[in-house]
Order: structure tokens, then C-alpha cells, then sequence
């Protein structure tokens, strides 16, 4: 019964407040009156009675705040009450909380913009139900296709792998397939007018993929087991919900209408919720179709029925299961590890005892899949726990600074704390005041921060795209975000807000209504008393030059990653990907295709060479196989395996890589001919040493069988994928007289100067060459580099920013402990002037101060540095962890910060006039 | 010998006013005054421990309060026991009861 009483109390505690003060007020009021009439009753005089009621009632606000202190809920009215109180502060100094805000607001902001991205590539799950039973059989981190034949764990697993474990396994509920790598073509919408549909990405899927995921349309249905049944014969689609806003305007009726993929028509049979973007993070699909029609998706090619051979598998397939309840991830990878070896087994039959140990040492890796595929993990999973060590740096940097301006302000603060303390506030209560006022600057700084993040986190997408093909982020807040933001905030608000609520809570009441006590608060010019201000800017000298130093070898490894010769000129040379077997052409056809177009284009007159390369350079792509170099060195035999490219006449001469013995490939090199190649410069020392290779003869074991070539060139090394290549044995052979499947290739087009009119040429060239193709999309050399230093550009330009955001922050701390104590000795100097001190002498008494602290922060910050340098490492390039170019920039930067912060203090300290300096004290 | 009851004998404090309460509804300075008489001059309670627990012992429902007339026409605060109060002033009698006859018994033996 009582509780209902008491919930009333509090209501009418928190809303009727005021009703109630002032019923208080006038019953303590009267209380006075009834003792004051008593003392009178007793015989006092009238003045003698008043003063001894007041004396025994004790005080009317004490006794007041006394029943408030007893109040049901007088909790949450104390902590509304400091808000207020708090708010009202904030609003007295709009300077100085406008100066906390902002400086809280980067600090918090940078913590958040990376925390999206880490949360999107690293930390985020599906969006599908329960995904902690979602497992990966294949590799999550890789993504294409692979063919061949190896051992290990598999990245990707063939059609028929996962058809028979689909049937076959006990310790799945259900298994979903998805092609690893999805194209993008050219999506038509039926009666939507254009004859050419913007293009769309594509991804093959299962017919249990929705299912295995748990994702329920928002419209229509899913795929079923029905549609794997019939090869080409289930030209449905499912549609993203994005696709479905933007090419079908949001259209409930989108459900009998079709769109054309390839000349195919596909009946839209639903759409995905907004939220589910596919397995893999980073690629966002479009339309999702079934895997049986991936010869209408990849024209001229099988990738569905079994091989002829185990050596041809095509595994391209990443593989996800549901585990049954109650299977754990060891029981499940034991389980369908067993499935799996019997599958090899089958195939196994006809293998040599060598090639039947390594094709059986293959396995299925079972890991978790909750957060889904992503290459983006392998690329940037170091640089965002990097950024995130440093935007955590920069965050402890701004809260030193507002803890320093927080601690300055509560000397002046010291009689409005005295006061509040006569009206009855204990210590405890004035520590809880001062700190509510911490969190609140903390709450609107982490406010603004967040806005700040998701501006930020636009612009850090921009720079790590860099490219034509920006990564489809997602990192619009979600609450793992705002919890994250929010936490930082408390945190940072404890950090900065605990030395000046202690500072509060120990005031001393008497000398400060006396005005006795130091209204300036020294910075540890009196012995015994703790120096906080003067510690906080060093530990914040020593964390900006871990930044600095960090982004000094950021910034030096990225110079030499420009620098980089790639044995081949990069500019004014373009390059285009031609697939003619996509659009029906077939054996002798694409080869006449492709001199065809070479023909065209040598006949255009800013086209100085074009050349064939089936690989590319900087494509993603590239062939590995071992091969028996007849006449090698005897250790060279260990290792047998070399990278490999087939070239057109006069790739070399195109693309500028030097020959050193020999010739390069020529028009007669070609079908008829005995098949001839060159050697790459590492490729040739490690076979022959110092003899000539010329007219040797290799043999090239691939999966089509033995084929062999004759040495006819040496030619220098170069750079084939990355920038960081470090040399490799290479060779090349010519494309019209292939190695296996030569049914693709990458034209290389070298320019002379303006590339506009190449541009159009070639594109010219391939039109009437081939009309059935759609149109190329052609890119520089330099576009294809910059794209892959992307991760690196990024890295160096937040460190600078960062760097440069932390030095301005720590002058900023500088310059206000400086001031700081200019002031508080401000009779020292003036006495010291008035003995005779040059004004030169007393610049020098300040400065060397500063320089004093950030000397401290250096030394400190020293071993730091070369712990953090060892970290990051793995990054660098050409540069060593202590780099002293770097080191030395990074501490002279500080040294200059130093300087620049005490200059307007210095300056004000010369100007001293020892009079009026000796009269105030 | 006036002793002032510290936070520690809230309960007795409340009891004392329930108490002074059953004789009739009072204002705050006359419970004050009562809570002197019945325990002989013992405790003295001062406003400043009476008010909080007065207003507390409100909230909780024991005891009610209405604004009336004192002896001389002044405005005063009045309390009076409720039927909850009734039954709390028997509990904490009991539970006093139970108090001081276990400190009894632990003083007298040896």
C-alpha cells in the first residue's frame, strides 16, 4: 500500500516542485514564528525572542535543504538541479565552452568517423538472423576464381564440390553457395525506354542462399531449391531494395515486370530488405540470380558441370553454412571435412602417387562467418587499428587541454563555490556539480563530434576509393555507434573533469570569503603542490610526438612508394580489358580479333605502339606455373615455379622494358612457328647464373599437359601487381602461340602525349573490330598505380592531418600554461625588471620554460616512439622505424610549437612595468 | 542532558513522533515539544532532524498533513496519524521491544 504513496510522492516531488518548496518555505516560516511567540510567552523580550528561535531552529535555508536532502527522488532532482546549474555556467563563459566544445567535438568526432569504419569492415555482423551459426567453408578473405590445382585450404569451392556436400552433410541445416566475385553489366528494365540499362552488379547465387541467411523480401518471395534444378531454366531475379528504389522508383508492382541482362529476360520474383547487401562487405549486388544461369551471365564458359579432369576444377564458389543446433565450429569442420575427403577421394582414382598425396592434403577451413566475406579486411584491417591508436592519441590530447582550461577557470571560480558551500552544498555535493559540468560539456562536444563524424566519414570515403569505383560504404550511425560515442563521451569527461571537481570540492571557505587565498592558482611555482597543469602538457608534448614521428614516416614511406621504378614507362600509356569469348566468339576468331584491332590502332597517328598481355599489368591478375629448365643449375630445380605472361609483337617496345640479350616477340611468332619467350633478369640469373640462356629450352607443366618454348630474349624485371613487388622469375611467351586459354587479353596502348584522341580511337578501333562488344573502359597506367597506393595515400594523408591537428592542440595547451604562469609571476619579473634585468633576459626566462616542458616531453617520448615505429612497420617502405629524418622534423616541429606558444605570453611578460607589477601583489 | 538523535536512531526518532501523534493531530513545534515531555526531557528535537523525518515519514504515508489555525491564529502546519502510521507505531513498538530486552538480557550476563 505504501508504495503507491511513494510513487505519488515522487511524481509530485519532480513535477510539482515549486507547489512544494513553497509549502516548505511557509512551514518552516511559520515554525519560526510559533518559537519566536513561545520564547515571548516565556518571558523574552521581543529582539532576545527572535534571536534564540533563530538560533534553535538553525538556519531556514539549512533546515530546508536538510528535508530536501530526505526527499523520495531527491536523487534525480539533485542531478536536473546540477544540469541546470551547469547549463547556466556554460552560458556565463561562451569563449571558453565554446573553445571546450569545439576542441572536444574534434576529438570526439575523430574517435567516431573511425570507429565506422572499423565497425563496417571489422566488427559489424550480418544482417541475417542468428548469424553466430553462419560458418565459411571457403576463404572470406578471398575473392575471383581459381583454377588449377593445389593443397592447403581452399579459398573457393566448384559447383558439383557443393551440390554433393549440399545433399550429403549432417552437420549443417543448410549450405548456400554465392559466385565470389559478381560482374557488372549492363541491367535492362523492360519498357523503362533506354535501350542501354545502367549497369548493375550481379551475383550468382544458390537456390537455398536467402533461405541459409534468414533474410525474409520485403516483397515478393525468394529463391528456392527450385530453381538449381534446370540448367538455364529459372531466369528469375531478386532485386535489392536499393536497385528497386533507383531503377524502379519504389514501384509495389515491380513484381510482374522483368529486366535484361545479356539479352535474357529475368522476371523480378522479390525484393531484399534495405539492410542486406550480400555476403560480402564492400560489394553490394544489385540483382541476385540463380547459379544454374551462369552460362547466360558468363557466356562461352562451364563453370557448373564436373570436370573432365580434377585438374581443371574451377573453384569460384564461396560457401556458406548454417550449423545445426547444438554443433559446435569443431564438430562441424571434423564433419564436413569427412564429406569432403570422400569426394576427393572419388576423384583421385587416376592420379600419380605424388599428385594424389597433394590433391588429398586438401581441406575445408570452417570459420566463423558471422560478419560475412570481405577483402577489405586483409587491405585495411592494420591501418584502421593504426588511425585508431592515433585518433585515440588526439582525443587524450583535447581532454588534457580542456582539463588544463577547466583548472584555470575554477581559481576564478573559488568564491561562487564558497558561497554555494554556506547555502548548504557539502563536498560531496559540489564535487557532483563540477563534474555534471564536465559531462555536459563532454555530451554537447560528443554531439557536435558525432555530426562531425558523419561528415568526415563522406570525405574519408572519397579518399579511400581514390578511384572510379568507390567502395560501397555503409557507415550511416547505427547503435553500436552511438553507444561507442557515447562512451568516449563519459569517459573523456572523467578524464578532464576529475582534477577540477577535486579541486572544487576542497575549497576553503574561510580564506576565500576573506579573499586571502591565491586567486590565481600557481602552476606549481609553491613547493609541495602538484604541478597538474604542467604535467598535462607534457605527457601532451610527448603523445603529439608520437604522432608527428608517426606521420613523418608515413609521409617519407609514401615518397619512396612515388618514387618506385617499375622498369617501364608508366605514363602516356593506356590499357583496356577485351573479352571476346564473353560475347560468343570462339577459337580463331579472337585471335583475328585481336590483331585486327592491334592493325587499326598502329594505323592511328598518336598511337606511337599497341601490344597484347593476357594478364595485365596492375590487373589483379597473373599465371603461376613450375616449370624444367633444361641445362639449369642444380639448385634451381627446387623451387621450379615462375609467373608468367603471353604477349603480343612488340609488347616490349610498347611497353618500354628494356631488352638486354636477344629480341623481343615478333608478328612471326605465331602458331606455326616453334614457340619461342624471354626470360625476365631474375628469372634468367636463377637458372643460368651468368650464361646465356639464349636458346634453351623450357618446359611448362600446366594442366592442358607439358608445353615447351625456346629462350630467344633477356629482358629487365618490372612490376607486374604492386608497387612493393620485390623481383620475380618471370617469363613470356607469345599470345598467338598460347599456353592454354588465350580467349581474353588486356590491349596496351602507348600514346604520344594528349591521351583524348587515343581514347576515342580505340575505341573506334574496337567497335568496328568487334560491334558485338559493349563499350571498353579504358584506363592510364597511372590511374591503375594510383588505385593501388589508395590504402597508402589514405594512411599518409590522415596521419598529416592528424599530426598537424595534434601540434595545433598541444600549442593551443602550451600557450595556455604559459600565460598562465606569466601571471602568477608577474611580481617575480616585476621585481626582477626593477634589479636591472634586461627585457631580452626575462624573454629568456619564459621561453626557456616552455622549452623546458617540451624538452621533458621529448625524452619521454622517446622509447614510446620506438615501440610505436616497430609497430607500424609492416606499412612502411624504405624507411626504418627510427628514421632520424623523421625524428629530427618531428621534435624540431615541437620545439617550434614551443616557441610559437609563449610568444604572445613572453611578450606580455616583457612589457612588465615593475610599478604597477610590485602595487597589485 | 539533551542528546540530539543522530540519523542512527532514525527509527527511534520516528517512533517517538508516531507516538506523540496518537494523542491528536499537532503541529511540528508541538510534536517537538511533546516528544520532550513523554520521554522526560531526554531528547530534544531540534528542527532540523524533525522536519526531514516528518516530510519523510509523509511520503511514506504514515502520518498526513493539513495547514490550520495554532492557539494564537497563526498559520502552522499540522500532522496527524493515519491508519497506516497506526500500524507501523505497533511494529516499531515491537520491534523496540525486542530491541532493548536482547540488550538486557546481553548486559546481564556475566
Amino acid at each position: 500500500m505504501t508504495r503507491s504513496v511513494k510513487v505519488r510522492s515522487f511524481l509530485r516531488n519532480l513535477f510539482s516542485t515549486r507547489r512544494v518548496e513553497v509549502d516548505l518555505d511557509q512551514e518552516v516560516h511559520a515554525h519560526l514564528e510559533l518559537l519566536i511567540e513561545e520564547n515571548i510567552r516565556e518571558g523574552m523580550p521581543p529582539k532576545e525572542a527572535r534571536r534564540a528561535a533563530r538560533i534553535e531552529l538553525g538556519g531556514i535555508e539549512q533546515v530546508k535543504e536538510l528535508v530536501r536532502e530526505k526527499r523520495i527522488g531527491n536523487w534525480l532532482y539533485s542531478i536536473i538541479s546540477d544540469c541546470r546549474i551547469g547549463a547556466r555556467q556554460l552560458r556565463k563563459n561562451p569563449g571558453f565552452t565554446a573553445v571546450a566544445v569545439l576542441t572536444l567535438a574534434l576529438g570526439i568526432g575523430a574517435n567516431t568517423a573511425i570507429f565506422s569504419v572499423v565497425n563496417y569492415v571489422l566488427l559489424r555482423k550480418l544482417p541475417v538472423r542468428d548469424p553466430q551459426q553462419l560458418v565459411f567453408l571457403t576463404n572470406p578473405d578471398a575473392q575471383g576464381m581459381e583454377q588449377g590445382f593445389g593443397d592447403g585450404d581452399r579459398d573457393f569451392l566448384t559447383y558439383p564440390e557443393f551440390q554433393t556436400l549440399s545433399q550429403k552433410n549432417q552437420v549443417f541445416s543448410g549450405l548456400a553457395a554465392a559466385a565470389s566475385d559478381g560482374p557488372k553489366l549492363s541491367v535492362g528494365v523492360e519498357n523503362e525506354g533506354q535501350s542501354e540499362g545502367a549497369l548493375a552488379r550481379i551475383s550468382l547465387v544458390s537456390g537455398s542462399y536467402f533461405s541459409v541467411f534468414g533474410v525474409d523480401p520485403i516483397l515478393g518471395r525468394e529463391f528456392t531449391s527450385d530453381v538449381d534444378t534446370v540448367r538455364d531454366g529459372s531466369p528469375v531475379a531478386v532485386i535489392s531494395y536499393s536497385f528497386w528504389q533507383s531503377r524502379f522508383a519504389g514501384d509495389r508492382a515491380v513484381l510482374n515486370r522483368k529486366i535484361r541482362i545479356r539479352g535474357t529476360l529475368y522476371d523480378v520474383i522479390g525484393v531484399t530488405p534495405p539492410q542486406f547487401n550480400g555476403e560480402t562487405v564492400g560489394l553490394s549486388p544489385d540483382v541476385w540470380v540463380p547459379l544454374s544461369m551462369q552460362s547466360e551471365i558468363y557466356p562461352g564458359r562451364d563453370y557448373l558441370s564436373l570436370e573432365a579432369t580434377p585438374f581443371r576444377k574451377t573453384e569460384w564458389l564461396q560457401v556458406i553454412g548454417r550449423r545445426k543446433p547444438g554443433v559446435d565450429l569443431a564438430q562441424a569442420k571434423a564433419g564436413i571435412n569427412v564429406d569432403f575427403q570422400r569426394i576427393l577421394q572419388s576423384q583421385s582414382g587416376q592420379m600419380s602417387t605424388e599428385d594424389r598425396r597433394t590433391f588429398l592434403n586438401q581441406h575445408l577451413a570452417v570459420i566463423d562467418g558471422g560478419r560475412g566475406a570481405s577483402t577489405l579486411r586483409g587491405d585495411f584491417s592494420k591501418p584502421l587499428q593504426i588511425l585508431m591508436a592515433v585518433v585515440g592519441l588526439i582525443l587524450l590530447i583535447a581532454c588534457a587541454n580542456v582539463a588544463n582550461i577547466l583548472l584555470a577557470r575554477s581559481a576564478a571560480r573559488q568564491r561562487e563555490l564558497a558561497v554555494r558551500v554556506t547555502m548548504g552544498a557539502g563536498a560531496a555535493r559540489l564535487f557532483r556539480q563540477v563534474l555534471t559540468e564536465s559531462v555536459l560539456l563532454a555530451t554537447i562536444g560528443g554531439a557536435f563530434g558525432l555530426l562531425l563524424a558523419l561528415w568526415a566519414d563522406a570525405a574519408l570515403l572519397r579518399l579511400v576509393s581514390g578511384g572510379p569505383n568507390p567502395i560501397p560504404l555503409d557507415v550511416h550511425p547505427d547503435s553500436r555507434i552511438l553507444a561507442f560515442t557515447l562512451g568516449v563521451a563519459v569517459l573523456t569527461s572523467i578524464l578532464f573533469g576529475l582534477a577540477p571537481a577535486l579541486r572544487a570540492a576542497r575549497v576553503d571557505l574561510s580564506s576565500v570569503l576573506k579573499g586571502t587565498s591565491r586567486s590565481i592558482a600557481s602552476t606549481g611555482s609553491q613547493a609541495g603542490r602538484v604541478p597538474v597543469g604542467k604535467i598535462l602538457v607534457v605527457t601532451q608534448v610527448t603523445l603529439s610526438l608520437l604522432l608527428l614521428v608517426v606521420a613523418g614516416l608515413f609521409v617519407r614511406s609514401f615518397q619512396n612508394l612515388a618514387a618506385v621504378q617499375f622498369g617501364y614507362d608508366v605514363d602516356h600509356l593506356l590499357i583496356l580489358h577485351v573479352s571476346p569469348v564473353s560475347y560468343g566468339y570462339k577459337g580463331a576468331q579472337i585471335a583475328q580479333l585481336f590483331k585486327e584491332i592491334i592493325e587499326r590502332l598502329d594505323t592511328v597517328p598518336s598511337v606511337r605502339s599497341a601490344s597484347l598481355m593476357d594478364n595485365g599489368l596492375f590487373g589483379g591478375g597473373d599465371s603461376n606455373s613450375d616449370i624444367f629448365v633444361e641445362g639449369a643449375k642444380p639448385k634451381a630445380v627446387e623451387t621450379p615455379a615462375s609467373r608468367w605472361d603471353m604477349v603480343g609483337p612488340n609488347f616490349f617496345s610498347t611497353t618500354g622494358i628494356p631488352i638486354l640479350y636477344g629480341r623481343e616477340i615478333g608478328p612471326q611468332d605465331s602458331g606455326n612457328s616453334q614457340r619461342v619467350g624471354l626470360l625476365n633478369q631474375t628469372a634468367a640469373h636463377y637458372y643460368f647464373g651468368d650464361a646465356n640462356p639464349i636458346g634453351s629450352r623450357i618446359r611448362v607443366k600446366t594442366t592442358e599437359g607439358p608445353s615447351d618454348f625456346v629462350v630467344i630474349g633477356v629482358v629487365a624485371d618490372s612490376k607486374h601487381g604492386s608497387v612493393r613487388e620485390k623481383p620475380q622469375r618471370r617469363f613470356y611467351i607469345p599470345f598467338f602461340n598460347p599456353i592454354g586459354d588465350a580467349s581474353a587479353a588486356n590491349v596496351l596502348v602507348r600514346t604520344s602525349g594528349d591521351l583524348a584522341a587515343p581514347v576515342s580511337a580505340i575505341r573506334a578501333a574496337v567497335k568496328q573490330a568487334a560491334p558485338n562488344l559493349p563499350p571498353v573502359e579504358i584506363q592510364t597506367m597511372n590511374q591503375r598505380v594510383s588505385q593501388s597506393l589508395a590504402t597508402d595515400r589514405m594512411i599518409t594523408k590522415l596521419s598529416g592531418v592528424f599530426g598537424t591537428l595534434a601540434m595545433i592542440l598541444v600549442c593551443i595547451g602550451l600557450y595556455g600554461v604559459m600565460s598562465y604562469a606569466v601571471s602568477g609571476r608577474t611580481s617575480e619579473i616585476g621585481i626582477r625588471i626593477a634589479l636591472g634585468a634586461q627585457r631580452q633576459s626575462v624573454l629568456w626566462l619564459i621561453l626557456r620554460e616552455s622549452l623546458l616542458l617540451v624538452l621533458i616531453g621529448v625524452a619521454i617520448g622517446l622509447p614510446a616512439i620506438f615501440g610505436a615505429g616497430k609497430w607500424i612497420s609492416s606499412l612502411l617502405f624504405g624507411v626504418k622505424p627510427a628514421d632520424p629524418t623523421a625524428l629530427a622534423l618531428a621534435t624540431a616541429l615541437m620545439f617550434a610549437a614551443g616557441i610559437l606558444a609563449c610568444y604572445i605570453p613572453a611578450r606580455r611578460a616583457m612589457r612588465v612595468d615593475p610599478i604597477v607589477a610590485l602595487r597589485y601583489e | 542532558m539533551n542528546s540530539e538523535p543522530t540519523t542512527l536512531l532514525q527509527g527511534t526518532l520516528d517512533l517517538l513522533i508516531l507516538k506523540s501523534l496518537v494523542a491528536g493531530e499537532m503541529h511540528g513545534l508541538g510534536i517537538s515539544r511533546r516528544v520532550q515531555q513523554i520521554t522526560g526531557g531526554t531528547f530534544v528535537v531540534k528542527p532540523g532532524s524533525l522536519f526531514p523525518s516528518l516530510h519523510r515519514m509523509e511520503e511514506e504515508g504514515w502520518i498526513s498533513s493539513f495547514w490550520g489555525d495554532s492557539e494564537n491564529n497563526r498559520r502552522a502546519k499540522y500532522y496527524r496519524l493515519i491508519k497506516a502510521g497506526r500500524k507501523q507505531l505497533e511494529l516499531e513498538t515491537k520491534r523496540w521491544g525486542r530491541i532493548s530486552w536482547a540488550i538486557a538480557q546481553a548486559l546481564e550476563a556475566s
